[in-house]
């Protein structure tokens, strides 16, 4: 279920960076045959640039797409490596807390209080800050089922899968899959 | 508790943390906000960690999500999502094609050909690792089964493969014009000539070992016709019209930077459909590895954005330029200190972590001395390249042995990559000795 979620949201984010795109070229090309512009631009890519960048993030943690600096932990055995990847995951849960909460104070906030940017379409600014608390909140989420299963795995006497830097797994594995 | 003392030990705990493995944006982020809320919570004196509580969570969400809501920054998903069309529409590869025709009587010609090709994909794409790791698979087991020294045939394209990060477009560069709100189009121009410089030394390094040894570069058999070389050449147009379009779109004032990356990802997509090398399926595919590999730079990003506002409320910044001053560093040498000090921080770390955890402290500290910051950030940036490739943990040299495998040990790799390391220390004092190198060109706007 949770993978199904995560693939929606990667597809959402890939049409925002096509959206997004589409935008600026079309505003570009405006300017300069007509003289003219999409109204609002700015704003509706800032927008899109919250689907585009936070929706994946859940996504990102279940590639373990995550840069981590292997130099000193390569020279450990493999089961504390296991070990750091299970504390590198518990203190990003640490880390990421204060951000939800400070998300939701902020998506509360905007609802309520009705804001909206100036220009020609008054776009409403609560959008943004939902997007903010979804991608974040799934992505927390992910990461506490992976701390989880790590837990479990290294009890069980196995390894957890160590972090890629690589950002190809979720579609290589989307692949097989399919 | 004093705010120098707190931003040190904060320092120290995220160095603690990347060793222990915690991912670079858990580490900036969590130290990033604890600090903070220790520095409000201490703030009159007793400690009252609740009247910390609000302005820490409103400091670190502003810095965060205004950092991922910028308008600007959509440059760096389009960039990023220009490599992968560019690849999968057959567009950067073409440019190592016709290099290696044009270049195939050379001596070293192939090897020659991968340091060009990457120069080529650095033109469309911004990310060093992203480079060799692409051109490592076409263009190291063709030298290889060629009968190409292997030192030679790895490292070539593992120096190679650095040239993304100097020639624009650049993830590194955007990355330093957001911490350093610099002109990320002025950045991109400045690192035209230091790129076209590193790549022209590569070359010469090939040249010179193939010359004293050539038996590293068996000479290629087969015939070349003019129109062989014609038609190669042709192939190349697509990679070098949107290499065009970005540098002379940004330079000739027809666009910024962002709306370059959104026309060139448009004009690679007509390219790739029209000439049927693109399907749905690998646009989509580019996207998905564009958006996981966006985020996760900008997670670290936005995280940095968290930490670099709690260095700022400690002062050790102020601290440590006070500090600089008080000792009468001649310039010369705290350019060579902190040559040393990225030299040093790039043979364990990331580029990127480098970059955002050392420019809190080093951009006041230059601004100080009345360094230009463009051209400070093009000496950064060719200081992350050369990181790549230093021993022990030269990333662009990992990469190339996943590729290879087996065939080729890592000890062979670095063995070979210390001639294009003398390379790039010439290039660097160069870069730092003539800042019109880096300057000439967004000077001239």
């Amino acid at each position: 279920m949770l993978y199904r979620i995560e693939r929606l949201l990667l597809d959402l984010a890939c049409c925002a960076v096509i959206a997004l795109g589409a935008l600026i070229t079309a505003s570009v090309l405006l300017r300069v045959t007509l003289n003219s512009g999409i109204p609002d631009t700015i704003v509706m890519v800032r927008e899109l640039m919250v689907v585009a960048i936070v929706l994946p993030l859940a996504a990102a943690t279940t590639a373990r797409a995550h840069i981590v600096v292997e130099f000193v932990s390569n020279r450990l055995p493999m089961r504390a490596q296991g070990m750091l990847v299970i504390f590198g995951g518990m203190f990003g849960l640490l880390a990421l807390s204060p951000l939800l909460y400070a998300g939701w104070n902020e998506t509360v906030h905007m609802i309520t209080s009705g804001s909206y940017y100036f220009g020609q379409l008054n776009l409403p600014k609560w959008p943004g800050r939902v997007l903010f608390l979804i991608g974040m909140s799934f992505c927390w989420l992910r990461l506490l089922l992976l701390v989880i299963g790590d837990i479990r795995t290294l009890r069980a006497g196995g390894i957890p899968a160590l972090s890629e830097t690589t950002s190809s797994t979720f579609v290589e594995d989307e692949k097989d899959r399919a | 508790m004093d705010g120098t003392l707190i931003g040190l030990c904060a320092f120290a705990a995220v160095i603690g943390l990347l060793a222990l493995r915690v991912p670079i944006a858990f580490a900036l982020a969590g130290i990033g906000t604890i600090g903070t809320f220790v520095i409000f919570a201490t703030r009159t004196g007793a400690f009252t960690p609740d009247r910390a509580v609000r302005p820490t969570t409103s400091l670190v969400f502003s810095n965060s999500f205004d950092l991922i809501h910028s308008y600007d920054l959509s440059m760096i998903p389009l960039f990023i999502a220009l490599g992968h069309i560019a690849y999968r529409a057959d567009i950067t590869t073409r440019i190592y094609d016709a290099a290696r025709v044009w270049l195939a009587k050379v001596p070293g010609g192939v090897a020659m050909a991968s340091v060009v090709g990457c120069g080529g994909f650095s033109a469309i794409t911004g990310s060093s690792i992203a480079c060799a790791s692409t051109m490592g698979r076409i263009c190291a087991p063709e030298m290889l089964r060629m009968g190409y020294d292997k030192g030679l045939a790895t490292a070539s394209v593992a120096a190679g493969g650095t040239l993304g990060s100097l020639i624009p477009p650049s993830v590194l560069f955007i990355i330093y014009g957001i911490f350093t709100e610099t002109s990320i189009s002025s950045l991109f121009l400045a690192g035209v000539l230091p790129g076209l410089l590193s790549l022209a030394g590569f070359l010469l390094a090939i040249y010179i070992w193939v010359k004293s040894k050539p038996s590293a570069a068996p000479a290629y058999q087969g015939e070349i016709t003019m129109q062989d070389k014609l038609n190669a050449a042709i192939g190349a147009w697509p990679a070098v019209a949107l290499f065009g379009l970005i540098v002379g779109g940004i330079y000739g004032g027809f666009f910024t930077a962002t709306e370059a990356a959104a026309i060139c990802v448009a004009a690679a997509c007509v390219i790739g459909f029209a000439q049927r090398k693109l399907t749905w399926r690998d646009l989509w595919d580019s996207l998905r590895e564009t958006c996981i590999q966006t985020s996760s730079i900008f997670l670290i990003a936005a995280a940095a954005k968290i930490f670099v506002a709690f260095i700022a409320l400690t002062g050790v910044a102020s601290d440590i330029v006070t500090s600089v001053s008080d000792a009468q560093l001649s310039p010369v040498l705290l350019l060579a200190a902190i040559a040393v000090i990225y030299l040093i921080l790039g043979m364990f770390l990331d580029p990127i972590g480098i970059m955002v955890l050392t420019l809190p402290l080093m951009v006041p500290l230059v601004e100080s001395y009345g360094f230009n910051l463009i051209w400070f950030g093009v000496v950064v940036v060719k200081l992350l390249e050369i990181g790549l490739i230093t021993p022990p943990v030269g990333l662009n040299v990992f990469v190339i042995s996943n590729v290879v495998g087996k065939a080729v040990p890592i000890d062979k790799i670095f063995a070979g990559i210390w001639r294009f390391l003398a390379i790039d220390v010439v290039v660097l004092i160069l870069l730092m000795s003539f800042p019109i190198i880096s300057l000439l060109i967004p000077n001239s706007l």
